[in-house]
């Protein structure tokens, strides 16, 4: 339990500081042209890093529990291969569409 | 030697990942017969017809290796057995660590059943071929430790060598085993067995999280079948001066120590099934009542309540789709298709009428 919270505790730390150290650079060098500005910017990175690192997680998420099931099913029942090839492949369009909002919000 | 293991064993919380376990069980009771198949293996012609139709389906590999013994009924009852016995070994080799916990302890029952054959067939001095046919090791004690127990002498020797071994049961059956040399009566070892399982199953099923509480409950009701069969069993006998009392069971669901004696005490079949009316096990007692009337036999109610906790055990797998459940609703019901087809096969090998073979089957 007390292992399980420090994992926890470690990751969020590390992803927090993984999409903040990019969004304070940047700020960095936008400050000196104003504040708002330099706010619409930071939260702008912050978001699409936000939009992009959230649905890689969600897909990855969702790709490990169908991959566990579909490995199961797979023992048992071969001939559903396709229909499990497909519903491992399916949680990717998250990443894309992650992807796609993140351009969209910088561009 | 992998005796004495049960005790200490404990769960690991980070192995609760049921994904891979359940889509495979999920896989496997798809290939459980259906009720339009049994009606086909009931009105096979003869034992050939039902090994060939039994051929096609997951028994197949099991009747090819025993049919070199002989197209009979006792080889067929000798692959269905070795069929549940590899399922239920499987299963338990997939299961992440919870499930295999849970399932031990509530697989131990098999243990207690397979111990309890191997006393009686001691006691009765049967041979010790005959014994083994008897035991299915579904639960924790394995083939090779059963078939040991089962060439030892005699009772005794089967008591010291289960304490040897530091099987959990074995403080029960020594104590059960000094009743049964005072009264030369086996029902006092094996109610000492009985009563240690379900103390034994419930401390080891007092933990959190909806899966413990799950197999509580199955346990629970297990009990509490254990105890309305002892009242019937009672109401069938002499019970002047008999304490009743020394037959129950702790750790039921419905059936307290109060309720249980005031059962035990009443004076026929009639009152016990008004009493139990509104309790979870009347609608399945009652609807044998007449059946009970017509034999006179309380084997009615005894199925009948086995029935019920079959189909109470089977709905697990539907209303628990993410936890244990599904592993204790296949494997209950796998069990419950070998009896059938156990029957079945009994049934045409003596020729009982198709109408009587489908009334024994439990279909869920």
């Amino acid at each position: 339990m007390i292992k399980n919270r420090l994992a926890r505790w470690v990751f969020g730390s590390t992803f927090v500081l993984t999409m903040l150290v990019p969004a304070i650079a940047f700020a960095e060098e936008v400050v000196a042209e104003g504040d708002v500005a330099w706010q619409a910017s930071v939260g702008k990175a912050m978001a699409a890093g936000l939009a992009m690192g959230l649905s890689a997680l969600g897909a990855g998420y969702a790709q490990a529990k169908i991959g566990s099931a579909g490995a199961g099913t797979l023992a048992e029942r071969p001939e559903a291969a396709i229909w499990i090839i497909t519903l491992q492949a399916l949680p990717e369009v998250i990443v894309l569409l992650g992807f796609v909002s993140a351009i969209m919000i910088t561009g | 030697m992998t005796t004495g293991a049960p005790r200490t064993r404990k769960p690991v919380s980070s192995s609760k990942d049921y994904g891979y376990s359940n889509a495979r069980i999920r896989g496997m009771r798809s290939r459980l017969l259906t009720r339009a198949y049994f009606d086909e293996l009931i009105t096979a012609h003869d034992i050939s017809a039902l090994i060939q139709e039994l051929s096609g389906t997951e028994y197949g590999p099991d009747l090819e290796d025993v049919l070199i013994k002989g197209r009979d009924a006792a080889t067929i009852d000798e692959a269905l057995k070795n069929n549940m016995v590899r399922t239920f070994r499987k299963v338990h080799g997939f299961l992440n660590e919870e499930a295999g916990y849970v399932l031990t302890t509530l697989l131990g029952r098999w243990d207690v059943f397979n111990i309890k054959t191997i006393l009686r067939g001691k006691h009765m001095h049967l041979a010790n071929e005959e014994i083994a046919e008897g035991l299915l090791p579904v639960g924790y004690l394995a083939q090779v430790e059963l078939d040991a127990l089962a060439m030892l002498e005699d009772v005794r020797a089967v008591v010291d060598t289960a304490a040897t071994w530091g099987l959990p049961y074995a403080s029960a059956m020594r104590a059960g085993y000094v009743a049964y040399m005072r009264s030369g009566e086996l029902s006092d070892l094996e109610l000492a067995m009985d009563r240690y399982y379900a103390d034994w199953a419930s401390i080891r099923l007092r933990r959190r999280g909806p899966n413990m509480k799950l197999a509580r409950e199955i346990l629970e009701r297990q009990v509490d079948v254990m105890n309305l069969v002892m009242v019937f069993r009672l109401q069938k006998s002499d019970i002047e001066g008999v304490d009743v009392e020394s037959f129950f069971l702790l750790g039921g669901r419905v059936i307290d120590l109060d309720f249980y004696k005031e059962l035990a005490q009443m004076s026929d079949v009639d009152e016990v099934l008004d009493r139990l009316r509104g309790t979870a096990y009347s609608k399945a007692l009652d609807e044998v009542a007449v059946s009970y009337l017509e034999e006179n036999s309380i084997a009615v109610f005894e199925r009948a309540l086995e029935d019920h906790l079959m189909r109470k055990a089977a709905a697990l797998g539907t209303s628990d789709p993410l936890g244990v459940g599904v592993a204790i609703a296949y494997l209950w019901a796998k069990q419950n298709e070998v009896t059938n087809l156990r029957i079945v096969v009994k049934g045409k090998a003596v020729g009982m009428p198709v109408d009587r073979v489908r009334g024994e089957l439990i279909l869920v």
